[in-house]
């Protein structure tokens, strides 16, 4: 069997969703259907996922959002506030000068 | 159930050698020693008047996403060149005038790809355990200043540390591999854990070939000391690997 790496035992596990996802999403070449509409959604999908790999925020703009209810990938989101909260405040306070949380594509 | 022709349309997920074996879900729609691996769908799920509402299902995503995946996955032996989510053709006969138009390079894949894997690494900057609080903890806006701006150097020399790290790391695997890529590292939002993805790596390898996870023991040690996971996935068909195709834009 393939499970030599410690990967497949009854499926991927939920961290590997986002491997997956990458993947089966983003990777792998574009063929189209010959159905017309889905050449175009998957282009849109493509640059969803792109976006969403760039910036969560911007894809949340765009109205991707369908992992804030997910249990296994929104872990993270109400702490961001809190920590983009912090950051602004130390912005404010001259203390630091960071960029990090915007800017590059 | 409805029996109507025009109800059901054929995903593709890969192309393979017609000689390949495929899984029960599956069939092979082959055309001229080249295989297509295809699923008869449902229009009512993959019509184009219910796609763009099931792309942000994302239960809906999650689940056909990993199906995706788990179909080419049985093709690791034989070797496989992946599609991208998503390819829908009507007929069988659309699906074999794609593998017609684009046979040659289907083929110098498959001949490239065949018995080669993709192995995933990605790094981790673990955060370190939040030192002792303060033993006084009301000291005024000004130490807490102090003490905030200690913390984001330290931060920012771990982050450089890391940097290193994973440059060598990625020299040193491309030593070992046939090829790699470097991608973008996943948002928390997508791994659902805290600590930062600081690599995000996939490496083509001879199937079975060990010599990815032997050099990823060797630098762990020295790694972790620094704060930098490393974790290996796959094997995966090799999805960053599939070359260009210049027939694609026409």
């Amino acid at each position: 069997m393939s499970s030599e790496l410690g990967y497949r035992s009854g499926g991927p596990a939920p961290a590997q969703l986002a491997d997956v996802l990458e993947r089966v999403l983003d990777k792998g070449i574009v063929i189209a259907g010959d159905i017309q509409i889905n050449l175009l959604e998957i282009e849109l999908l493509t640059v969803r996922l792109r976006l969403l790999i760039a910036s969560a925020d911007k894809a949340r703009e765009m109205g991707i959002d369908w992992w804030e209810g997910d249990p296994f990938l929104a872990g993270r989101s109400q702490r961001r506030g809190l920590e983009s909260r912090l950051k602004r405040l130390e912005r404010a306070s001259g203390l630091t000068d960071d960029d990090d949380d915007g800017g590059d594509e | 159930m409805i029996e109507s022709p025009t109800a059901t349309a054929w995903y593709v997920y890969g192309v393979v050698a017609a000689d390949a074996r495929p899984p029960d879900a599956v069939r092979l729609i082959e055309h001229d020693g080249l295989a297509a691996i295809a699923r008869e769908v449902p229009l009512a799920e993959f019509g184009e008047d219910v796609l763009p509402l099931r792309l942000n299902d994302r239960e809906w995503l999650g689940a056909n996403v990993l199906a995706h995946e788990d179909v080419l996955h049985a093709f690791l032996d034989t070797g496989v060149v992946p599609l991208r989510f998503g390819a829908i053709y009507r007929d069988t006969r659309e699906v074999e005038r794609m593998l017609e138009a684009r046979s040659a390079f289907f083929r110098s894949a498959l001949v490239r790809l065949r018995g080669q894997v993709e192995l995933g690494v990605k790094a981790w900057l673990v955060t370190p355990a939040d030192p002792p609080a303060s033993s006084s903890p009301a000291v005024g806006g000004r130490a807490y200043l102090e003490r905030r701006r200690d913390q984001l150097t330290a931060a920012r020399e771990r982050v450089e540390r890391a940097t290193v790290i994973v440059a060598d790391a990625h020299r040193r695997l491309l030593e070992v591999a046939v090829d790699g890529v470097v991608n973008r590292p996943q948002p928390p939002e997508l791994t659902g854990r805290s600590d930062e993805m600081v690599m995000n790596a996939a490496y083509l390898v001879r199937r079975g070939d060990e010599a990815v996870a032997r050099t990823l023991a060797r630098l762990a040690p020295s790694s972790v000391d620094e704060g930098v996971e490393f974790e290996l996935t796959g094997p995966w068909p090799p999805y960053n690997f599939v070359p260009a195709d210049e027939e694609a834009s026409r």
